[in-house]
């Protein structure tokens, strides 16, 4: 049953990182690899061509300025000029490589959230709101492109731009360089204290961010129930608050973020004035020419960037652990119907079915939906299925095409446990009819041709016809070529049945279940729609539910089923004589009509 | 509405986004004194370097040291509180602009129509609700003062350096012409190829939301392996967009960021050579460094900054789009006058206050009674007008009887019935509600009091308490009420009562939360007789003075069918109620009943008048009697 997930309440998320999700990570870049050790390389000399700049400097002003050599000088600036070539070659290769790489990361695990969702069970999608299980697919994915692509690598190379830096720092003078690090504990702490909070903020907005999203979601597809109710204000209201939320949180993260700069710059001029004191002033030993202490103003410049960058991408890391953990949540979530291990192909069903005393409840301790079930059908024979709503026909057919397993006893078709064969053989060759047609977007043809990809045209409109939604069809401005909406909005409820009815009907199904599946449809058309039936269901066994008798009196045998059980079973005839549930039933219809 | 759709239509995005930041241009001018502040400093900065080389390295005054330094944490300590001060209010700008902007979006959705609804894919609404506004947001809170802080950091360097040298800050300025050159190739190119990105992600959005939705039937068929080949496409589609971009980034980053290296090289270069040739001291040449990254960093920001601008164009152009998309179906402004004007006051049987100017809307005081008359109706949807939907429809229905309407499938009973809540407008002839043309009654009162139970029956992710108080807003006592607290101050003994009218009672308490029980979107959760009967206590809760069961009970078995109508005989006097079903049970109680064939009445009358007929209805109600009784005789 549904659970409590609605857009006002927000998910859980992680508080740190998930050293296995990013492990799990590492799981999609290794097909890559080979292409990020060549991005690495390329990313780390360029590095390198970034550090050697101030150095080039120092050279300048300590050896060429003062002995004024132009030659010199001018070979620093040759040097410096091919550098930059090979900086921008790189950059060059960088750009389209590290998209590259970081795009393929994300279809690749876009791909496996889109096959794995197919699995799920009906009850994964009822229980959460259809806006919420998008955003994991596409949005949550897209979140994770810069952190894993150019975020992971820049990082890397801030890295090795930061010890670089170090490494020449002391070369030039290692006590300048140790007092340059004098306020680094400073810096670290700051940026530590601010990134706690940062993180918090973050994931505090990004609850309210999706909560937002899937109210919005909700709104559109609910918008003409909430116009025919003129309750536009009080949604709109319900809107403002949740934006409110949403910018209330933004505010309190951009807060925090905006916050580490000033720290930082603070401590990195501080951080140069003391290196123009020490330098100048020779304070505690330290002798550096000016070359020097220019080239050290220079490094302690972009000293600080590779701690920030690091910084920030601890961060982002952990807004990617909060959504990588639902993104391999929703990869985890185990298919509650599978194929068993060494299930085989079910052959083609002739259509015995056999309901051994099935017991069936949604989850353990819970009410019994169906309740010793047992019953037994030949090939070909039309079993009806009667009795109030929510009495559990629904599910009974269910357990059919194995949408939920039983909780006790046994479905078999042909003999065969359908536990023991492989869901798409089962479904392919099993023909549904829902209560809730869908249609999809595309035209009519194409809505038709999903029950069998391979139909030509012909076939399509012959199954059209066997259902009469040929004329209808024939009626709408392009004929088969019209475009219908998402939802197939454009067209009415029964000639959504009819379209539907045309697909399954197009499937050529050994078993065919019927639910509910002539509700919306007008009496004649159904009539006309029997009449076409009756030769196409010869040799099918096949399964109706509704509540229309006048459906169900031709069927070989009638189930009345109550509370998950039968009641009463037999033929039209055989029930009415017997003066049951289904002689009043039907009574009540022939009054109703009567009176 | 913050701001009326209609102005500046004309005019390019800045000009149109500027009316939703208006209120908080305070904020801006405030942020514009901060922004000065921290440039001056930032721009000052470096001089105190170029002073301490000059006077205190090479002039050995060794004294001043500690003044400079301390001017220097100084005046960063200001610029850092400045920064800040400024980014918070921009950003605070920004969240405000789109709050008015995607709470005029949020309104103006709701105004459009069903015909819009039919066209538009949910998926492309949400990101125009949503990416579409954060690149505005991105843009008010941050492109813009990076824009004016690149130009000014930019300039300012430029003119500092030119005070400090002429010669070489003329170097240096050479390269601005290429900059601008390759900064306009970049921005062309990339404009269609965000668009493209958009669009692409918009076509998965949507694919891979209709197979969430669709997810029953995907099952049904086994055609799981279809659906991915179809996600593969869009899904490679997608990354192709965006390689595209990398690409275009390819051909012009390399150049720009080159040029930004080409500051470095004259620096040192040339510098170089006018330091030796002595025009130049040593200090000067350190202060130009420490320039350098003013005039660098603008560069090669400029790239970036042309990205955001033209995906700033892309989100704007789409949302105006939406914005301005006319609903065919408009109020009246002077509605709620006309209503009294023409109905005498007789419509306003209820209305509080008599003496009530027309200049307050009186619109929610206006009651209904229910008289319902359809002169000479036609109908075509406007995209296909050639095919007439209704033809020439005229009829009566006297305020509190029932009208029941039987017909084929796709004969236009829906569309008939949306006519009386004014969901469309008939092409042709008139739709009387209680003697007033449905196009001047104001559409909140229309429709809070004419309700539709349609055939696709919408549930909230809510309870089912709030559910179906979802439409109780109106009642008495309660004005907030709707969905926002699950149905406070909405009586829990109505809902209950409404839920027993509608035959919802008894599986409702079945559940395991009871009236608690939160069901999933699209109710999916529920079997489609539970669904059904929901929104049929939705509807009573509202308490309408027309009531339109548009197939309601299809899913209901007829016991329990039976039942509701009895209830709904039971509960009340005054109500209008039309009916459309296929099951001659559900109509033949009406006092009128219409028979619809490809639009047109074919037959009309009482049961009994239209069983003596013997034409169309009297063939379908011996169709479905004659099904029970030709069987019955076997016994």
């Amino acid at each position: 049953m549904a659970q409590r997930n609605t857009f006002r309440e927000d998910e859980e998320l992680e508080e740190s990182i998930n050293l296995h999700d990013i492990a799990r990570v590492g799981v999609y870049l290794k097909p890559y690899l080979p292409a990020v050790a060549r991005i690495l390389a390329v990313v780390v000399s360029m590095s390198c061509i970034t550090v050697s700049v101030p150095y080039l400097t120092k050279i300048m002003i300590d050896d060429a300025i003062p002995n004024k050599d132009l030659g010199r000088l001018g070979l620093l600036a040759g040097v410096l000029a091919c550098l930059i070539v090979v900086y921008e070659l790189a950059l060059r290769y960088r750009t389209v490589a590290i998209t590259r790489v970081g795009q393929l990361m994300l279809k690749d695990m876009r791909r496996d959230l889109f096959t794995h969702i197919q699995t799920l069970p009906f009850s994964y999608f009822d229980s959460r709101p259809h806006g919420k299980i998008l955003i994991r697919v596409v949005n949550y994915v897209n979140t994770l492109s810069d952190t894993l692509s150019s975020g992971l690598i820049s990082v890397f190379a801030d890295v090795f731009t930061f010890l670089v830096t170090l490494v020449v720092m002391f070369a030039i003078d290692w006590r300048l360089a140790l007092w340059s690090l004098v306020l680094f504990p400073a810096l670290i702490a700051w940026v530590r204290v601010l990134q706690y909070f940062q993180r918090r903020a973050y994931q505090k907005l990004s609850n309210k961010q999706s909560n937002l999203n899937a109210f919005i979601h909700e709104s559109i597809a609910g918008v003409k129930t909430t116009q025919t109710f003129a309750r536009e204000k009080a949604q709109f209201m319900t809107f403002q608050q949740q934006q409110d939320d949403v910018r209330t949180a933004w505010m309190a993260a951009k807060h925090i973020e905006f916050l580490m700069w000033p720290g930082v710059q603070t401590i990195s001029v501080m951080t140069i004035a003391f290196i123009y004191f020490v330098g100048i002033t020779g304070f505690g030993g330290v002798d550096v020419t000016t070359g020097m202490l220019i080239a050290f103003v220079g490094y302690a410049n972009n000293f600080w960037n590779p701690v920030i960058n690091i910084g920030n991408f601890y961060n982002q890391l952990v807004t990617c652990s909060a959504y990588l953990e639902r993104i391999f949540e929703t990869l985890d979530v185990r298919p509650e119907i599978e194929d068993r291990p060494g299930a085989r192909d079910l052959p083609e069903i002739r259509g015995r079915v056999d309901f051994n005393d099935v017991v069936f409840r949604y989850e353990d301790g819970g009410r019994n939906i169906l309740n010793l079930v047992d019953f037994h059908v030949e090939p070909g024979r039309t079993i009806a299925l009667v009795g109030p709503t929510g009495a559990g026909k629904t599910t009974i057919v269910s357990l059919l095409s194995r949408f939920y397993d039983v909780t006790e006893g046994s479905v078999e078709i042909d003999g065969h446990d359908v536990r023991d064969v492989t869901l798409a053989s089962l479904r392919r060759q099993m023909g549904v009819m829902l209560q809730d047609t869908f249609i999809f977007s595309g035209n009519v043809r194409e809505n038709i041709r999903y029950g069998r990809l391979d139909a030509t045209d012909e076939e399509i409109e012959a199954a059209a016809r066997a259902v009469h939604a040929h004329e209808f069809i024939m009626e709408l401005p392009d004929g088969y070529d019209t475009v219908v909406e998402e939802r197939g909005s454009t067209l009415s409820a029964g000639q959504r049945q009819l379209i539907a009815f045309a697909r399954v009907l197009l499937a050529d199904p050994r078993i065919l279940i019927l639910d509910e599946a002539t509700s919306n449809i007008d009496t004649r058309t159904e009539e006309a729609l029997q009449a076409g039936l009756a030769h196409l269901l010869k040799g099918r066994t096949s399964f109706v539910i509704a509540h229309r008798l006048s459906t169900i009196e031709n069927a070989d045998e009638i189930l009345y089923i109550d509370h998950g059980r039968i009641v009463e079973h037999g033929s039209h005839a055989e029930l009415l004589r017997a003066k049951g549930s289904y002689w009043r039933l039907y009574e009540s219809q022939y009054a109703a009509i009567r009176a | 509405m913050y701001v009326d759709p209609g102005i500046n239509q004309n005019k390019g995005n800045v000009r149109w986004i500027l009316p939703y930041c208006t209120p908080d241009l305070p904020r801006v001018v405030g942020a514009l004194v901060l922004f000065i502040a921290n440039n001056a400093m930032a721009l000052s900065i470096p001089i105190i370097s170029g002073l301490i080389v000059d006077r205190v390295i090479v002039g050995g005054r060794t004294g001043e040291l500690p003044g400079f330094c301390a001017l220097m944490i100084a005046m960063t300590i200001i610029r850092v509180g400045a920064r800040y001060g400024y980014q918070m209010w921009m950003e605070r700008f920004g969240q405000n602009s789109v709050y008015r902007l995607v709470s005029d979006e949020y309104e103006k959705l709701h105004e459009l129509d069903f015909t819009y609804f039919n066209h538009t894919r949910t998926g492309d609404i949400m990101s125009r609700m949503t990416s579409d506004t954060d690149a505005i947001r991105h843009f008010l809170s941050w492109v813009d003062y990076q824009i004016a802080d690149c130009v000014v950091m930019f300039v300012g360097a430029l003119t500092v350096m030119f005070a400090i040298d002429w010669r070489l800050a003329l170097a240096l300025a050479c390269v601005t012409p290429f900059i601008f050159i390759l900064t306009r190739g970049l921005s062309s190119h990339a404009h269609p190829l965000f668009f493209a990105i958009r669009n692409s992600l918009a076509e998965l959005n949507s694919m891979v939301e209709e197979n969430i939705e669709g997810n029953r039937v995907v099952k049904a068929f086994a055609r799981e392996p279809y659906e991915t080949r179809k996600f593969d496409e869009r899904n490679d589609d997608y990354m192709e967009r965006n390689m595209a971009l990398a690409y275009n980034s390819r051909r012009y980053m390399p150049w720009l960021d080159g040029l930004g290296f080409c500051l470095q090289l004259i620096t040192l270069g040339f510098g170089g050579y006018l330091v030796i040739a002595g025009d130049m001291t040593l200090g000067n040449l350190v202060s130009f460094n420490s320039f350098l990254w003013m005039i660098d960093g603008p560069v090669r920001m400029c790239g970036w900054l042309i990205n955001d601008w033209q995906r700033f164009n892309a989100s704007c152009i789409k949302i105006r789009r939406l914005l301005t998309e006319t609903p065919r179906i408009v109020e009246r402004p002077d509605a709620a006058r006309s209503v009294v004007e023409q109905s005498g006051g007789s419509a306003v049987a209820r209305t509080a206050a008599e003496g009530r100017t027309t200049s307050t809307p009186a619109a929610p005081d206006l009651r209904i009674r229910g008289d319902v008359r359809f002169d000479h109706v036609s109908f075509a949807f406007p995209d296909d007008p050639d095919t007439p939907i209704l033809d020439d429809i005229d009829f009566h229905v006297p305020a509190g009887s029932k009208l029941g309407i039987l017909g084929e499938t796709g004969a236009g009973k829906s569309t008939l019935v949306s006519l009386i809540s004014r969901f469309y407008d008939p092409t042709a002839g008139r739709v009387l509600i209680d003697g007033v043309d449905a196009r001047d009654w104001p559409l909140a009162t229309l429709r809070s009091q004419v309700c539709i139970v349609a055939q696709d029956t919408f549930l909230f992710s809510d309870t089912i308490e709030g559910n179906i108080s979802f439409g109780a807003g109106g009642a008495p006592g309660d004005e907030t009420g709707g969905r926002t607290g699950s149905g406070d101050g909405v009586d829990d003994e109505f809902i209950r009562r409404m839920a027993r009218i509608a035959g919802a009672d008894g599986f409702i308490r079945a559940l395991p939360d009871g009236y608690g029980t939160i069901v999933g979107e699209r109710g999916v959760g529920l079997s489609g007789g539970q669904k059904q009967r929901l929104s049929l206590a939705r509807a009573l809760a509202d308490d309408p003075s027309i009531l339109i069961m548009d197939d309601t009970t299809s899913a209901v078995d007829m016991e329990t069918e039976a039942e509701i109508q009895r209830h709904l005989r039971e509960m009340d006097g005054d109500k209008t109620i039309v009916t459309i079903a296929h099951r001659i049970s559900s109509v033949k109680d009406s006092d009128l009943i219409l028979v619809l064939e490809r639009g047109r009445i074919v037959e009309r009358g009482t049961h009994a008048e239209l069983v003596a007929a013997h034409g169309r209805y009297w063939s379908i109600y011996s169709k479905q009697l004659g099904a029970q009784s030709g069987a019955a005789q076997g016994f």
